[in-house]
């Protein structure tokens, strides 16, 4: 199977790679990993606590280059993004834009899997209710 | 060939026309060889699925019937016999391939039961949350420091150093991932007991629980396999 021209450049450059601390309050961290395959990826957000927008966002991820691939355009896609802007991320987006074939898809499920994981793990440390945050973002 | 046989439909002989159980590669009342049957792996060997198998029987019926399916045998009979010996080896290579590995053959068996395993049936019905169900979280930490302590021993080693530190906590947990994974196979082994002496209800309890164990495997036996070609170098 050929990989697209895409994922073999973020495979090839990956962007973002690296860790933020994860005891700061600003940063959400999403370990998530896809069974599978036995791929592991870990996402993290740095927030401003201002303006809830995503600084910065770093990935880490030891699977096959579709998994890389569809973390390192996560966290371009999150990054200068609202919080809830970035939960709209689907994978199919991912799918699309790295042109993956069907029985990598799943890649893009867990690259969407830590994107939420990341943000929920932020929610929690900063008291940030679910519910809450989505009515808000609604009005 | 996901496919539990119904051996209550049979199939006639091209040759003799005695009708046989589709299952055999050879007809039992002509000794003329079939088309590859139609059913799974577990009937090339006239066995029901099962996960506890005689493993030397299997092997002895492997190299019995390849001797009889050799194209050689065939060189001077039917075009159809002709393919048909060959395509009969692969088809009896392949069913003991899969069948004498024992963690191949449960997956097998976990399919041909409905099980969605593997990368083609990963990522499906999504509801867009997060499903932590099926791997434990602190499995994924574990394996996650690992690949990075493995990633770091990659990179000294590149620069021209070497890390004696590193190297023992590598060894540590190699042995920790060896006993770890030695222990999913004891759990497994007792699930096929289960699955080949149970009543309906013990099978499907029997086969969740196997789903899960491999999952759990997969990152593990990958862990194993990145650490030994890691200290291996």
């Amino acid at each position: 199977m050929a990989y697209s021209d895409k994922v073999v450049d973020h495979y090839n450059n990956p962007r973002n790679v690296g860790t933020l601390d994860k005891s700061s309050a600003e940063v959400g961290t999403g370990l998530v990993g896809a069974p599978e395959c036995g791929d592991v990826m870990r996402l993290q957000i740095r927030v401003n606590p201002e303006t809830q927008v995503i600084e910065e966002a770093k990935f880490k991820t030891f699977g096959c280059g579709s998994a890389i691939a569809s973390s390192s355009l996560a966290t371009e896609w999150i990054k200068g993004r609202k919080v809830e802007e970035a939960l709209t991320i689907k994978n199919t987006d991912i799918v699309k834009e790295l042109s993956l074939p069907p029985v990598k898809i799943h890649c893009s499920v867990l690259a969407e899997d830590a994107i939420r994981a990341a943000i929920g793990d932020w929610k929690k440390k900063n008291g940030v209710a679910e519910t809450e945050q989505a009515a808000v973002s609604a009005n | 060939m996901l496919k539990i046989l119904d051996s209550a439909v049979p199939v006639a002989c091209w040759s003799c026309s005695v009708a046989h159980n589709d299952a055999t590669l050879f007809c039992p009342h002509c000794s003329k060889i079939q088309p590859p049957p139609g059913g799974d792996f577990f009937s090339v060997f006239g066995l029901k699925p099962c996960l506890n198998l005689d493993l030397m029987g299997l092997e002895h019926e492997f190299h019995r019937l390849s001797r009889k399916l050799h194209p050689d045998r065939f060189a001077r009979s039917g075009e159809h016999e002709r393919e048909w010996s060959l395509a009969d080896t692969a088809l009896l290579n392949d069913a003991y391939r899969t069948l004498k590995d024992p963690i191949h053959r449960t997956e097998y068996l976990l399919k041909l039961h409905g099980a969605e395993i593997g990368e083609e049936h990963a990522g499906k019905d999504r509801k867009g949350k997060v499903d932590t169900s099926r791997v434990p979280a602190d499995l994924l930490e574990e394996v996650f420091d690992l690949n990075m302590q493995l990633e770091e021993m990659r990179m000294a080693r590149k620069m021209g150093e070497e890390d004696p530190a590193l190297q023992v906590s590598l060894e540590q947990a190699k042995r920790k991932f060896d006993g770890l994974l030695d222990e999913v196979d004891d759990e497994l082994r007792a699930e096929w007991k289960k699955w080949d002496e149970g009543d309906a209800g013990v099978r499907s309890g029997a086969q969740k629980t196997m789903v899960a164990l491999l999952d759990r495997r997969r990152y593990l036996s990958n862990l194993v396999r990145d650490v030994t070609e890691t200290l291996g170098d």
